[in-house]
């Protein structure tokens, strides 16, 4: 029997709204209310097609999609230079890690001194950009205006921070270390727009847990990502994981540069929170951003398509926190009323994405908010406020996902 | 159209070879113009088993910004550092942070711009890219 075209069930109708078939180009003054950021795919060498932020210098945010999995993909992480002196070429038998400066024994090492001289150690641990979440602010602030995509989970190896810093021999009194890796601006000297340096006080803890990474996921770093090495700092923010790190200075006073001074810093307020009005009256100080509160994300099913009404499927994603393991993720399909633990996927280490997954069948047809919550070993919960601060840093409110659910019949 | 291109190109390839200027060792700031929507696959290149590691020079798509005078300033002096694109990419700004931006590239990132362009390049990125201004 023939049926009649018009009768077919896929067949979109006349009265279908018209819509636009890609999202706009951009977003505000309003908070973007997309998961990523809403830039073009956008392809770079070694890279998949990623979401474009800026191309001179690199920026590219990870689609959602990649953090199906506990670990991100080399080739889908995430990209942020600060100046355009990005490394095209590297040449290792010229290239070495130098640790300089106020040490007894000043060393250079080669990529096959990193390699053969030292027992190499691995370390699952997310790197997120300070400013992930920025277009969530109201009101926006200027900067990267990144989606939730500027993070990414990787397998770290490399050799471990302190047996350089033995091996160099710091001399007692020493304060700080400074880091600077290969990337240049055209800015004048003196100035953040001619080179990045970030700097770790030799007191903190972190230290110990640093590795100078050669490997990441098991292979060399992408050149956008690092290559030959990348300074790793679990649980802190990636404004210190050092791309293509060629210098380790220690100082022995405090580290007066741009970025450590004036850039990447926080209101010493709770959540670093304050206001427009707060900043302009200077009522608070501010001091260097760290550690990256907990947050989790529903990755899947992402809310672009309806779920037919009474199929039960697993909604699934990622937690993690810089303060320790994730201990808890709760899921709310009522927009945070009510709360049920998900079941937490496989261990990889304090520092690393954590897996979760739950069930799901909505029972009947209709508009549900489902609202996700991590919390970590430090009692640590993730808040339902808002946070702002002038440089759009420390994003951590509890994500929300609109999912519509139609009839099944 | 095209000639605003080719202006734009100008200005990327005379950057290239300022950056191309670096130790033997390094190379580093190399781009290439490119296109968007473009769905071709990056080539593979070609491998030696030496000791230098490379990729190709990062493309940057084409960019235009608003017509509007005021323009050639912004593609001449913000380009030093970084694509139009970072202007595109920020939300629409209003007024008085666009002056603040602007002002930020000069005194916090030495960007040395004679000041009537540094008039134009606010009055340009007011008139266009503001809550109330911004079309695209």
């Amino acid at each position: 029997m023939a049926v009649k075209p018009c009768l077919w069930p896929y067949m979109a109708t006349a009265q279908d709204p018209p819509r636009a078939n890609t999202v706009e180009p951009f977003t505000g003054p309003e908070p973007n209310s997309h998961w990523n950021s809403v830039g073009p795919y956008f392809t770079e060498p070694q890279k998949a097609p990623l979401l474009l932020l800026t191309d001179r210098p690199v920026q590219l945010e990870t689609p959602r999609h990649y953090f199906l999995t506990p670990f991100t993909p080399n080739e889908a992480f995430y990209v942020r230079w600060h100046l355009e002196g990005i490394p095209n070429a590297v040449d290792l038998k010229e290239w070495k890690l130098r640790i300089e400066g106020d040490v007894k024994n000043p060393i250079a090492l080669s990529m096959s001194d990193l390699i053969q001289k030292f027992k190499p150690i691995s370390i699952a641990a997310v790197n997120q950009c300070s400013g992930n979440s920025r277009s969530r602010l109201r009101p926006r602030v200027p900067g990267g205006q990144w989606g939730n995509g500027a993070m990414g989970n990787a397998m770290w190896t490399g050799v471990r921070l302190g047996e350089l810093l033995d091996m160099a021999a710091v001399k007692t009194g020493s304060l700080f270390l400074q880091f600077q890796g290969l990337e240049t601006g055209q800015g004048p000297e003196g100035f953040g727009s001619h080179v990045f340096l970030k700097s770790l006080a030799l007191t903190n803890p972190v230290l110990d847990e640093c590795i100078v990474a050669y490997l990441m996921n098991g292979e060399p770093l992408p050149m956008l990502n690092g290559f030959p090495v990348r300074l790793v700092v679990p649980g802190y923010f990636a404004t210190y994981w050092t791309k293509c790190l060629s210098w380790i200075r220690v100082l022995s006073a405090p580290d007066e540069n741009f970025w450590m001074k004036t850039a990447y810093r926080v209101p010493d307020t709770p959540r670093g929170n304050t206001t427009p009005e707060d900043v302009k009256a200077g009522k608070f100080k501010t001091v260097p951003i760290e550690r990256l509160p907990v947050r989790s994300f529903l990755i899947s099913p992402d809310g672009l398509s309806k779920i037919p009404a009474g199929m039960s499927v697993t909604l699934r994603g990622i937690a993690f926190s810089g303060f320790g393991r994730v201990v808890c993720v709760e899921v709310s399909d009522d927009g945070g009323k009510n709360w049920a633990a998900a079941t937490l996927g496989e261990d990889h280490g304090p520092y690393s994405f954590r897996a979760w997954e739950m069930p799901w069948t909505p029972k009947s047809p209709g508009r549900y908010s489902l609202a996700v919550r991590a919390t970590d070993q430090k009692n640590n919960t993730q808040p339902d406020e808002p946070v702002w601060n002038p440089g759009g840093y420390l994003w951590n409110r509890i994500e929300r996902q609109e999912m519509v659910v139609g009839n099944a019949s | 159209m095209a000639g605003r291109t080719s202006a734009i190109f100008l200005v990327i390839s005379t950057l290239a070879v300022t950056a191309a200027v670096v130790a033997a060792d390094l190379k580093k700031g190399y781009y290439t113009p490119a296109q968007l929507g473009s769905l071709r696959q990056p080539s593979p290149g070609a491998l030696s088993p030496d000791s230098v590691y490379q990729v190709s020079a990062y493309p940057v798509p084409v960019l235009d910004l608003a017509a509007g005078d005021g323009r050639q300033y912004v593609q001449i002096h913000c380009n030093t550092c970084h694509s139009p694109r970072y202007i595109t990419m920020q939300p629409p700004l209003p007024a008085a942070d666009w002056d603040s931006e602007v002002n930020k590239m000069i005194k916090t990132y030495g960007a040395n711009i004679p000041e009537e362009a540094v008039r134009k390049i606010i009055a340009y990125l007011q008139t266009h890219y503001t809550p109330e201004t911004r079309k695209e």
